[in-house]
Protein backbone atom coordinates (compact mmCIF):
# COMPACT_ATOMS: atom_id res chain seq x y z
CA UNK A 1 0.00 0.00 0.00
CA UNK A 2 1.53 3.43 -0.97
CA UNK A 3 0.28 6.96 -1.63
CA UNK A 4 1.50 7.72 -5.24
CA UNK A 5 -2.03 9.61 -6.98
CA UNK A 6 -4.29 11.26 -4.97
CA UNK A 7 -7.30 12.78 -6.10
CA UNK A 8 -8.21 16.11 -4.86
CA UNK A 9 -11.86 16.90 -5.12
CA UNK A 10 -12.57 20.94 -5.56
CA UNK A 11 -15.80 22.51 -6.42
CA UNK A 12 -13.67 25.83 -5.66
CA UNK A 13 -16.18 27.21 -2.67
CA UNK A 14 -14.66 24.91 -0.32
CA UNK A 15 -10.77 23.42 -1.39
CA UNK A 16 -8.39 25.50 -2.56
CA UNK A 17 -4.90 25.45 -3.64
CA UNK A 18 -3.66 26.12 -0.14
CA UNK A 19 -5.19 22.86 1.23
CA UNK A 20 -3.82 20.92 -2.24
CA UNK A 21 0.33 22.55 -1.06
CA UNK A 22 -0.45 21.60 2.46
CA UNK A 23 -0.34 18.05 1.39
CA UNK A 24 2.83 18.02 -0.47
CA UNK A 25 4.14 17.15 2.49
CA UNK A 26 2.90 13.43 1.17
CA UNK A 27 6.00 13.62 -1.41
CA UNK A 28 8.03 12.32 1.86
CA UNK A 29 5.76 8.96 1.25
CA UNK A 30 6.00 8.82 -2.08
CA UNK A 31 3.27 11.32 -3.38
CA UNK A 32 3.94 12.34 -7.36
CA UNK A 33 0.80 12.27 -9.14
CA UNK A 34 -2.15 14.81 -8.76
CA UNK A 35 -5.21 14.27 -10.46
CA UNK A 36 -7.60 17.54 -10.31
CA UNK A 37 -11.70 16.83 -10.96
CA UNK A 38 -14.23 19.34 -10.91
CA UNK A 39 -17.83 18.06 -11.05
CA UNK A 40 -20.40 21.29 -12.47
CA UNK A 41 -23.84 20.27 -11.26
CA UNK A 42 -26.22 19.03 -13.40
CA UNK A 43 -28.81 21.40 -12.01
CA UNK A 44 -26.25 24.29 -12.98
CA UNK A 45 -26.77 23.91 -16.76
CA UNK A 46 -29.89 21.88 -16.90
CA UNK A 47 -32.66 22.25 -19.12
CA UNK A 48 -35.06 25.30 -18.82
CA UNK A 49 -38.66 26.03 -19.97
CA UNK A 50 -37.71 28.41 -22.37
CA UNK A 51 -33.76 28.25 -22.47
CA UNK A 52 -33.23 24.69 -23.11
CA UNK A 53 -30.14 23.31 -22.36
CA UNK A 54 -27.35 26.27 -21.22
CA UNK A 55 -24.73 25.10 -23.29
CA UNK A 56 -22.97 28.84 -22.72
CA UNK A 57 -23.18 28.61 -19.12
CA UNK A 58 -21.55 25.33 -19.32
CA UNK A 59 -18.78 25.81 -21.39
CA UNK A 60 -18.47 29.19 -19.15
CA UNK A 61 -18.40 27.21 -16.14
CA UNK A 62 -15.51 24.20 -17.65
CA UNK A 63 -13.70 27.42 -18.65
CA UNK A 64 -13.23 28.96 -14.94
CA UNK A 65 -12.32 25.24 -13.75
CA UNK A 66 -9.68 25.12 -16.61
CA UNK A 67 -8.11 28.04 -15.58
CA UNK A 68 -7.94 27.02 -12.06
CA UNK A 69 -7.12 23.59 -12.31
CA UNK A 70 -3.97 24.89 -14.69
CA UNK A 71 -2.72 27.47 -12.49
CA UNK A 72 -2.57 25.06 -9.96
CA UNK A 73 -1.15 22.27 -12.00
CA UNK A 74 1.25 25.01 -13.25
CA UNK A 75 3.09 25.11 -9.64
CA UNK A 76 3.03 21.34 -9.31
CA UNK A 77 4.75 21.12 -12.54
CA UNK A 78 7.13 22.68 -12.10
CA UNK A 79 8.18 20.99 -8.72
CA UNK A 80 8.09 17.91 -11.04
CA UNK A 81 4.87 16.43 -10.17
CA UNK A 82 2.52 14.83 -12.50
CA UNK A 83 -0.54 16.14 -12.83
CA UNK A 84 -4.04 15.34 -14.28
CA UNK A 85 -7.26 17.15 -14.26
CA UNK A 86 -10.88 15.91 -15.17
CA UNK A 87 -14.04 18.77 -15.47
CA UNK A 88 -17.24 16.70 -15.60
CA UNK A 89 -21.17 17.40 -15.50
CA UNK A 90 -23.36 15.27 -13.45
CA UNK A 91 -23.65 13.92 -9.49
CA UNK A 92 -20.14 13.98 -7.59
CA UNK A 93 -19.95 10.84 -5.69
CA UNK A 94 -20.58 8.92 -8.74
CA UNK A 95 -17.92 11.03 -10.75
CA UNK A 96 -15.46 10.96 -7.48
CA UNK A 97 -15.72 6.74 -7.71
CA UNK A 98 -15.70 6.99 -11.79
CA UNK A 99 -12.45 9.17 -11.92
CA UNK A 100 -10.88 7.23 -8.72
CA UNK A 101 -11.47 3.79 -10.81
CA UNK A 102 -10.17 5.46 -13.97
CA UNK A 103 -6.91 6.95 -12.63
CA UNK A 104 -5.63 3.96 -9.68
CA UNK A 105 -6.16 6.93 -7.27
CA UNK A 106 -4.22 6.20 -3.91
CA UNK A 107 -6.12 8.69 -1.74
CA UNK A 108 -9.45 10.83 -2.19
CA UNK A 109 -9.37 14.50 -0.77
CA UNK A 110 -12.25 16.48 -0.90
CA UNK A 111 -14.20 18.97 1.15
CA UNK A 112 -17.40 17.89 3.48
CA UNK A 113 -20.49 18.07 0.93
CA UNK A 114 -23.80 18.34 2.49
CA UNK A 115 -27.04 17.69 0.63
CA UNK A 116 -30.62 19.48 0.83
CA UNK A 117 -32.03 19.09 4.51
CA UNK A 118 -35.02 16.47 3.06
CA UNK A 119 -32.61 14.57 0.72
CA UNK A 120 -29.92 14.13 3.87
CA UNK A 121 -32.48 12.78 6.24
CA UNK A 122 -32.98 9.53 3.79
CA UNK A 123 -29.76 9.57 2.20
CA UNK A 124 -27.28 11.29 4.45
CA UNK A 125 -24.83 13.78 3.42
CA UNK A 126 -22.67 13.08 0.00
CA UNK A 127 -19.70 12.60 2.17
CA UNK A 128 -21.46 9.89 4.20
CA UNK A 129 -22.36 8.72 0.60
CA UNK A 130 -18.92 8.50 -0.46
CA UNK A 131 -17.22 6.46 2.32
CA UNK A 132 -20.51 4.20 2.17
CA UNK A 133 -19.21 3.10 -1.54
CA UNK A 134 -15.33 4.07 -1.98
CA UNK A 135 -12.68 1.73 -1.26
CA UNK A 136 -9.85 4.10 -1.01
CA UNK A 137 -8.59 6.36 1.95
CA UNK A 138 -10.61 9.15 1.49
CA UNK A 139 -9.00 12.92 3.24
CA UNK A 140 -11.95 15.12 4.35
CA UNK A 141 -10.59 18.22 4.20
CA UNK A 142 -12.38 20.88 6.71
CA UNK A 143 -11.11 24.43 6.65
CA UNK A 144 -10.16 24.65 10.16
CA UNK A 145 -12.96 26.79 12.13
CA UNK A 146 -14.17 30.32 11.04
CA UNK A 147 -10.39 31.05 10.18
CA UNK A 148 -10.90 29.98 6.84
CA UNK A 149 -7.36 29.04 7.28
CA UNK A 150 -5.78 25.12 6.93
CA UNK A 151 -2.85 23.68 8.75
CA UNK A 152 0.37 23.64 7.09
CA UNK A 153 0.97 20.50 7.52
CA UNK A 154 -2.34 17.95 8.77
CA UNK A 155 0.45 15.29 9.01
CA UNK A 156 2.33 16.67 11.48
CA UNK A 157 1.05 14.98 14.40
CA UNK A 158 -2.10 12.31 13.69
CA UNK A 159 -4.88 11.09 15.99
CA UNK A 160 -4.54 7.30 15.05
CA UNK A 161 -8.19 6.13 16.46
CA UNK A 162 -7.96 2.19 16.94
CA UNK A 163 -11.25 -0.26 17.69
CA UNK A 164 -9.01 -3.06 17.22
CA UNK A 165 -11.45 -4.36 14.45
CA UNK A 166 -10.05 -5.25 11.20
CA UNK A 167 -10.48 -1.67 9.74
CA UNK A 168 -8.30 -0.90 12.59
CA UNK A 169 -5.63 -3.37 11.21
CA UNK A 170 -5.72 -1.21 7.59
CA UNK A 171 -5.94 1.95 9.30
CA UNK A 172 -2.74 0.98 11.24
CA UNK A 173 -1.28 -0.39 7.77
CA UNK A 174 -2.24 2.73 5.83
CA UNK A 175 -0.39 4.86 8.52
CA UNK A 176 2.66 3.00 8.88
CA UNK A 177 2.71 3.42 4.54
CA UNK A 178 3.13 6.93 5.22
CA UNK A 179 6.35 6.88 6.71
CA UNK A 180 8.68 10.19 5.98
CA UNK A 181 5.35 11.91 5.87
CA UNK A 182 4.38 11.68 9.35
CA UNK A 183 6.02 13.71 12.39
CA UNK A 184 4.38 12.02 15.33
CA UNK A 185 1.64 9.35 16.07
CA UNK A 186 -1.16 9.65 19.39
CA UNK A 187 -2.97 6.60 19.52
CA UNK A 188 -5.96 6.44 20.98
CA UNK A 189 -8.51 3.47 21.97
CA UNK A 190 -11.76 4.40 23.79
CA UNK A 191 -13.48 2.23 26.18
CA UNK A 192 -17.16 2.16 26.40
CA UNK A 193 -18.28 3.95 29.58
CA UNK A 194 -21.31 2.12 29.36
CA UNK A 195 -19.41 -1.64 29.16
CA UNK A 196 -16.89 -0.51 32.16
CA UNK A 197 -19.60 0.23 34.24
CA UNK A 198 -21.02 -3.08 34.16
CA UNK A 199 -18.05 -4.86 35.16
CA UNK A 200 -16.26 -5.32 38.59
CA UNK A 201 -13.35 -3.18 39.75
CA UNK A 202 -11.42 -6.00 39.44
CA UNK A 203 -12.77 -6.73 35.68
CA UNK A 204 -12.76 -3.14 34.71
CA UNK A 205 -9.52 -3.07 35.39
CA UNK A 206 -8.39 -5.70 33.62
CA UNK A 207 -9.65 -4.63 30.63
CA UNK A 208 -7.82 -1.50 31.36
CA UNK A 209 -4.51 -3.26 31.70
CA UNK A 210 -5.06 -5.77 28.65
CA UNK A 211 -5.89 -2.71 26.62
CA UNK A 212 -3.06 -0.60 27.52
CA UNK A 213 -0.84 -3.48 26.59
CA UNK A 214 -2.39 -3.59 22.83
CA UNK A 215 -1.55 0.24 22.57
CA UNK A 216 1.77 -0.73 24.03
CA UNK A 217 2.02 -3.11 21.14
CA UNK A 218 0.87 -0.74 18.67
CA UNK A 219 3.42 1.85 20.12
CA UNK A 220 6.51 -0.88 19.62
CA UNK A 221 5.27 -1.70 15.54
CA UNK A 222 5.49 2.51 15.00
CA UNK A 223 8.77 2.47 17.16
CA UNK A 224 10.14 -0.18 14.94
CA UNK A 225 9.43 1.74 11.90
CA UNK A 226 11.13 4.85 13.74
CA UNK A 227 7.63 6.93 14.20
CA UNK A 228 7.39 8.78 17.61
CA UNK A 229 3.89 7.35 18.61
CA UNK A 230 2.48 7.98 22.43
CA UNK A 231 -0.46 5.94 23.46
CA UNK A 232 -3.81 7.26 25.14
CA UNK A 233 -6.52 5.11 26.41
CA UNK A 234 -9.86 7.49 26.97
CA UNK A 235 -13.30 6.44 28.18
CA UNK A 236 -16.37 7.53 27.27
CA UNK A 237 -18.48 8.02 23.47
CA UNK A 238 -16.16 7.20 20.67
CA UNK A 239 -16.78 10.09 18.64
CA UNK A 240 -16.69 12.98 21.75
CA UNK A 241 -13.21 11.22 23.43
CA UNK A 242 -11.33 11.13 19.66
CA UNK A 243 -12.23 14.77 19.55
CA UNK A 244 -11.11 15.77 22.95
CA UNK A 245 -7.85 13.57 22.10
CA UNK A 246 -7.36 15.69 19.36
CA UNK A 247 -7.93 18.83 21.07
CA UNK A 248 -5.63 17.63 24.58
CA UNK A 249 -2.55 16.30 21.97
CA UNK A 250 -3.13 19.46 19.20
CA UNK A 251 -3.61 16.63 16.61
CA UNK A 252 -3.29 18.42 12.96
CA UNK A 253 -5.08 15.28 11.44
CA UNK A 254 -7.47 12.32 12.79
CA UNK A 255 -7.62 8.80 11.00
CA UNK A 256 -10.01 6.05 11.90
CA UNK A 257 -11.09 3.31 10.16
CA UNK A 258 -14.84 2.52 8.36
CA UNK A 259 -16.79 -0.49 7.76
CA UNK A 260 -19.35 -0.79 5.02
CA UNK A 261 -22.92 -0.63 6.31
CA UNK A 262 -26.36 0.75 4.81
CA UNK A 263 -27.67 4.28 5.02
CA UNK A 264 -30.30 2.74 7.95
CA UNK A 265 -28.06 0.83 9.72
CA UNK A 266 -25.58 3.76 10.05
CA UNK A 267 -28.26 6.74 10.81
CA UNK A 268 -29.54 4.19 13.47
CA UNK A 269 -26.69 2.17 14.97
CA UNK A 270 -24.16 5.35 14.30
CA UNK A 271 -21.17 4.75 13.04
CA UNK A 272 -17.76 6.94 14.70
CA UNK A 273 -16.32 7.62 11.00
CA UNK A 274 -19.28 9.08 9.43
CA UNK A 275 -20.74 10.92 12.48
CA UNK A 276 -16.83 12.65 12.63
CA UNK A 277 -17.09 12.93 8.81
CA UNK A 278 -20.00 15.36 9.39
CA UNK A 279 -18.63 17.23 12.97
CA UNK A 280 -15.08 17.15 12.97
CA UNK A 281 -13.12 20.87 12.40
CA UNK A 282 -9.77 18.73 12.16
CA UNK A 283 -9.22 17.29 8.76
CA UNK A 284 -10.12 13.58 9.01
CA UNK A 285 -8.76 10.54 7.16
CA UNK A 286 -10.82 7.78 6.51
CA UNK A 287 -9.64 4.03 5.63
CA UNK A 288 -12.19 1.57 4.43
CA UNK A 289 -11.71 -1.98 6.07
CA UNK A 290 -11.84 -2.97 2.46
CA UNK A 291 -9.33 -0.91 0.89
CA UNK A 292 -7.58 -1.23 -2.01
CA UNK B 1 1.57 11.07 -49.87
CA UNK B 2 -0.08 13.15 -46.91
CA UNK B 3 1.51 13.43 -43.68
CA UNK B 4 0.00 12.11 -40.54
CA UNK B 5 -0.33 14.63 -37.59
CA UNK B 6 -1.32 13.31 -34.18
CA UNK B 7 -3.26 15.77 -31.80
CA UNK B 8 -3.05 14.91 -28.10
CA UNK B 9 -6.34 16.49 -26.52
CA UNK B 10 -9.08 16.10 -23.93
CA UNK B 11 -10.91 19.24 -25.22
CA UNK B 12 -13.43 18.30 -27.72
CA UNK B 13 -13.57 21.76 -29.10
CA UNK B 14 -10.29 21.87 -29.73
CA UNK B 15 -10.19 18.58 -31.27
CA UNK B 16 -12.42 19.47 -33.43
CA UNK B 17 -10.98 22.92 -34.26
CA UNK B 18 -7.35 21.12 -35.03
CA UNK B 19 -8.86 18.38 -37.12
CA UNK B 20 -10.38 21.00 -39.58
CA UNK B 21 -7.23 23.05 -39.68
CA UNK B 22 -5.23 19.44 -40.31
CA UNK B 23 -7.70 18.31 -43.02
CA UNK B 24 -7.98 22.18 -44.43
CA UNK B 25 -3.82 21.94 -45.09
CA UNK B 26 -3.90 18.55 -46.26
CA UNK B 27 -3.02 16.40 -43.62
CA UNK B 28 -4.22 13.18 -42.18
CA UNK B 29 -5.60 14.16 -38.48
CA UNK B 30 -4.96 11.42 -36.08
CA UNK B 31 -6.99 11.80 -32.35
CA UNK B 32 -6.15 10.87 -29.07
CA UNK B 33 -8.12 12.32 -25.99
CA UNK B 34 -4.87 11.73 -23.03
CA UNK B 35 -1.62 11.29 -22.98
CA UNK B 36 -1.89 7.40 -22.41
CA UNK B 37 -3.71 7.02 -25.54
CA UNK B 38 -1.54 9.49 -27.48
CA UNK B 39 1.66 7.27 -26.23
CA UNK B 40 -0.11 4.09 -28.22
CA UNK B 41 -1.08 5.81 -30.97
CA UNK B 42 2.38 7.53 -31.36
CA UNK B 43 3.37 3.45 -31.52
CA UNK B 44 0.66 2.48 -34.14
CA UNK B 45 0.54 4.98 -36.05
CA UNK B 46 4.24 6.65 -36.14
CA UNK B 47 3.09 10.02 -36.90
CA UNK B 48 4.91 12.48 -39.12
CA UNK B 49 4.56 15.18 -36.17
CA UNK B 50 2.11 15.44 -32.74
CA UNK B 51 0.45 18.55 -31.37
CA UNK B 52 0.13 17.96 -27.53
CA UNK B 53 -1.72 19.44 -25.22
CA UNK B 54 -0.62 19.34 -21.75
CA UNK B 55 -2.96 19.17 -18.79
CA UNK B 56 -5.13 15.83 -19.52
CA UNK B 57 -6.26 12.55 -18.03
CA UNK B 58 -4.75 9.50 -17.14
CA UNK B 59 -1.11 11.40 -18.36
CA UNK B 60 0.24 14.74 -18.92
CA UNK B 61 1.32 16.04 -21.68
CA UNK B 62 4.63 16.66 -19.88
CA UNK B 63 4.84 13.10 -19.38
CA UNK B 64 4.27 12.68 -22.48
CA UNK B 65 6.88 14.50 -24.25
CA UNK B 66 9.59 13.46 -21.53
CA UNK B 67 8.96 10.15 -22.62
CA UNK B 68 8.47 10.37 -26.42
CA UNK B 69 12.09 12.20 -26.44
CA UNK B 70 13.62 9.69 -24.31
CA UNK B 71 12.56 7.02 -26.77
CA UNK B 72 14.71 6.66 -29.31
CA UNK B 73 12.75 5.54 -31.96
CA UNK B 74 10.27 8.34 -31.61
CA UNK B 75 12.26 10.80 -30.08
CA UNK B 76 12.94 12.41 -33.80
CA UNK B 77 9.10 13.52 -34.23
CA UNK B 78 8.67 16.75 -34.39
CA UNK B 79 6.28 18.09 -31.04
CA UNK B 80 4.16 21.21 -31.39
CA UNK B 81 3.19 21.77 -27.85
CA UNK B 82 -1.00 23.25 -27.49
CA UNK B 83 -1.59 24.63 -24.34
CA UNK B 84 -2.92 27.01 -21.86
CA UNK B 85 -0.32 26.10 -19.81
CA UNK B 86 3.31 28.70 -20.18
CA UNK B 87 5.99 27.82 -22.07
CA UNK B 88 7.75 29.21 -19.03
CA UNK B 89 6.35 25.80 -16.80
CA UNK B 90 6.59 23.51 -19.26
CA UNK B 91 10.49 24.06 -19.69
CA UNK B 92 10.82 24.30 -15.94
CA UNK B 93 8.82 21.09 -15.65
CA UNK B 94 11.01 19.31 -17.63
CA UNK B 95 14.35 20.82 -15.94
CA UNK B 96 12.13 19.37 -12.48
CA UNK B 97 12.43 15.85 -14.20
CA UNK B 98 16.00 16.12 -14.70
CA UNK B 99 16.58 16.20 -11.38
CA UNK B 100 14.98 12.51 -10.51
CA UNK B 101 17.93 11.64 -12.73
CA UNK B 102 16.16 11.67 -16.15
CA UNK B 103 18.11 12.68 -18.91
CA UNK B 104 17.90 16.51 -20.77
CA UNK B 105 15.18 16.16 -23.11
CA UNK B 106 15.12 19.56 -26.36
CA UNK B 107 12.67 22.12 -26.39
CA UNK B 108 9.78 21.30 -28.83
CA UNK B 109 9.86 22.79 -32.33
CA UNK B 110 7.18 24.78 -30.97
CA UNK B 111 4.87 26.36 -28.73
CA UNK B 112 1.83 27.87 -28.87
CA UNK B 113 -0.02 28.76 -25.93
CA UNK B 114 -4.13 28.65 -25.98
CA UNK B 115 -5.93 30.40 -27.89
CA UNK B 116 -4.53 30.06 -31.36
CA UNK B 117 -5.88 31.24 -34.87
CA UNK B 118 -6.15 28.53 -37.89
CA UNK B 119 -3.54 30.23 -39.69
CA UNK B 120 -0.92 30.40 -36.52
CA UNK B 121 -1.35 26.57 -36.51
CA UNK B 122 -1.10 26.05 -40.19
CA UNK B 123 2.09 28.12 -40.70
CA UNK B 124 3.92 26.72 -37.63
CA UNK B 125 2.66 22.82 -39.42
CA UNK B 126 3.81 24.33 -43.17
CA UNK B 127 7.05 25.63 -41.18
CA UNK B 128 7.76 22.35 -40.15
CA UNK B 129 6.41 19.42 -42.42
CA UNK B 130 6.99 21.39 -45.68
Amino acid sequence: MKTTTMLFVSEFEELWFDALQSLMGLRKAGLNHVVFLHVIQREKVAMRRGTGYLKQEERKLREIADIRFIDWAETLFEEGMEVGAHIAIGNVVPKILSVAEIEKVDLIVTARKRRGKLEELFAGSETSDLLRRTVKPVLIYNYLSQSGKVGENPFERLLLALDWSVSSEKVLDFVLSLKGAIKRVEIIHVLSEKGIGKLSKMEAHKVERDNKKRLDEVCDVFAKERFDARPHLYIGSAEEQIEKGASEHKATMIIVGTRRASVWKEKWSGSVAHSLAEKSELPLLVVPADVK
Amino acid sequence: MAKKVLNVEDDPDIRTFVTTVLEENGYIPIMAKDGEEGTKKVKQEKPDLIILDILMPKESGIKMYHELKRDPSHKDIPVVMLSGVSKRTFLRSQVALTEFGDETVPEPEAYLEKPVEAEDLAEILKKILG
